[in-house]
């Protein structure tokens, strides 16, 4: 970001795009499957180097999706991987001089929370047919105004939670850099500022991930389980 | 800032792209490796668990046969003591009859040295007697006279002295 609050556009075939979400999009996506690529590169049954890595996040979710989703939940374990290592990724290389997250734009939080929104609602159709539309007028029918409410809570708080918290933190480094004439008076509370920074990148990807895993969770649970 | 445009619809085909790309190119190779990763596992553990049955059973087996040994062990040494005994005893009783017999010989080598020696004896008395007597009465009594009276002489004497005469 060279101006807070203002960005390149670019139109194309009549519609237009952020210019810079859309480039730091595709290179979060580069460098997830760059990694992903080096962790698979030359697997082994004891692992070495990005293979650890990788396979510790693989494990990790997969014991999350087990507990959280039943066992349908492996199916969408590939979903849930990819989501949280681009979160991930993209969270943090806005830390990088000069490089900007692609979840510090709503189109990219706000789309991520709606399709996750859209798979929970086709799969709970899929899973549950009647039931599903029917758990909507639980425990009686004029509830369905409040839980239409909290349907639509649920996108809005899932992509506004990830996109303030990841816009705040660059704009906070931005701006305490720019505090004093003198730069380097700053350097401690930057540095802190940027270790808080990473810490959050890490928390709202894990919580967003968890998130969507709780929401798809109710659509794929039997009610058994 | 917040403004929805056209990027949202390009975020979640980038996204979906990004899914597709990683299934194929990590999520499968990592899931099926961690699934033969952990069916060795599962397939080692039940390996040792087997080999750790095995291993109990061969062990029992093998208490078995040591305890077995023992006993035929125990049986063979009690056969040889009892052999062992037997013959002892054997020898003892054998010796015991040696030495009986030895006794028995000695004493009567014994008995048959006294009986010359007693012999012997008596010849020499009557020979001296004879002596003495001769020179005393030699010319009173001829050699058949004195023939005679020496046999009396003997005879008397075996009878009444020699009888329980002691060596």
């Amino acid at each position: 970001m060279h101006e807070i609050g203002v960005r390149e556009t670019t139109r194309f075939l009549g519609l237009t795009f952020n210019t810079e979400t859309i480039l730091m999009t595709w290179l979060a996506m580069a460098i997830v499957i760059f990694v992903s690529c080096l962790a698979v590169r030359n697997l082994k049954a004891v692992p070495t180097g990005w293979q650890n890595f990788v396979e510790m996040i693989v494990v990790w979710l997969h014991g999350q999706i087990d507990s959280m989703m039943g066992k349908r939940g492996r199916l969408l374990a590939p979903f849930i991987v990819s989501l949280f290592l681009f979160l991930l990724t993209s969270n943090l290389i806005g830390l990088i001089p000069t490089l900007a997250s692609p979840t510090n734009d709503l189109n990219t939080t706000l789309g991520l929370a709606l399709l996750v929104v859209t798979i929970v609602h086709c799969l709970g159709l899929y899973y549950k047919g009647g039931h599903y539309i029917a758990h909507f007028f639980q425990p009686f029918a004029p509830f369905v105004v409040i839980n239409m409410i909290e349907e639509i809570a649920k996108p809005i708080t899932l992509a506004f939670r990830l996109f303030g918290n990841i816009l705040a933190g660059e704009i906070l480094i931005i701006v305490l850099l720019r505090l004093t004439e003198n730069p380097f008076l700053m350097t401690l509370p930057s540095v802190a500022w940027l270790g808080f920074s990473i810490f959050i990148s890490c928390v709202h990807a894990v919580i967003f991930t968890m998130l969507s895993m709780a929401y798809l969770g109710n659509a794929l649970k039997d009610s058994n389980e | 800032m917040i403004e929805l445009n056209a990027t949202l619809i390009a975020q979640i085909l980038n996204f979906l792209i990004l899914v597709v790309i990683l299934r194929l190119v990590a999520y499968k190779p990592v899931a099926r490796m961690l699934q033969q990763r952990s069916d060795k596992i599962q397939g080692d553990l039940d390996k040792a668990e087997s080999d750790r049955k095995e291993a109990e059973a061969t062990l029992v087996q093998y208490k078995q046969k040591l305890s077995d040994a023992n006993v035929k062990a125990q049986e063979i040494i009690d056969k040889a003591e009892k052999v062992a005994r037997d013959e002892r005893d054997a020898a003892v009783e054998a010796t015991k009859r040696e030495i009986e017999q030895m006794k028995k010989n000695a004493e009567e080598d014994i008995q048959r040295d006294r009986e010359r020696i007693a012999a012997q004896l008596r010849g020499e008395v009557v020979s001296l007697s004879l002596a003495a007597a001769g020179k005393l009465i030699s010319k009173n009594i001829d050699n058949k006279e004195n023939e005679r009276l020496i046999n009396d002489f003997i005879n008397k004497l075996d009878k009444e002295k020699l009888g329980d005469l002691s060596c």
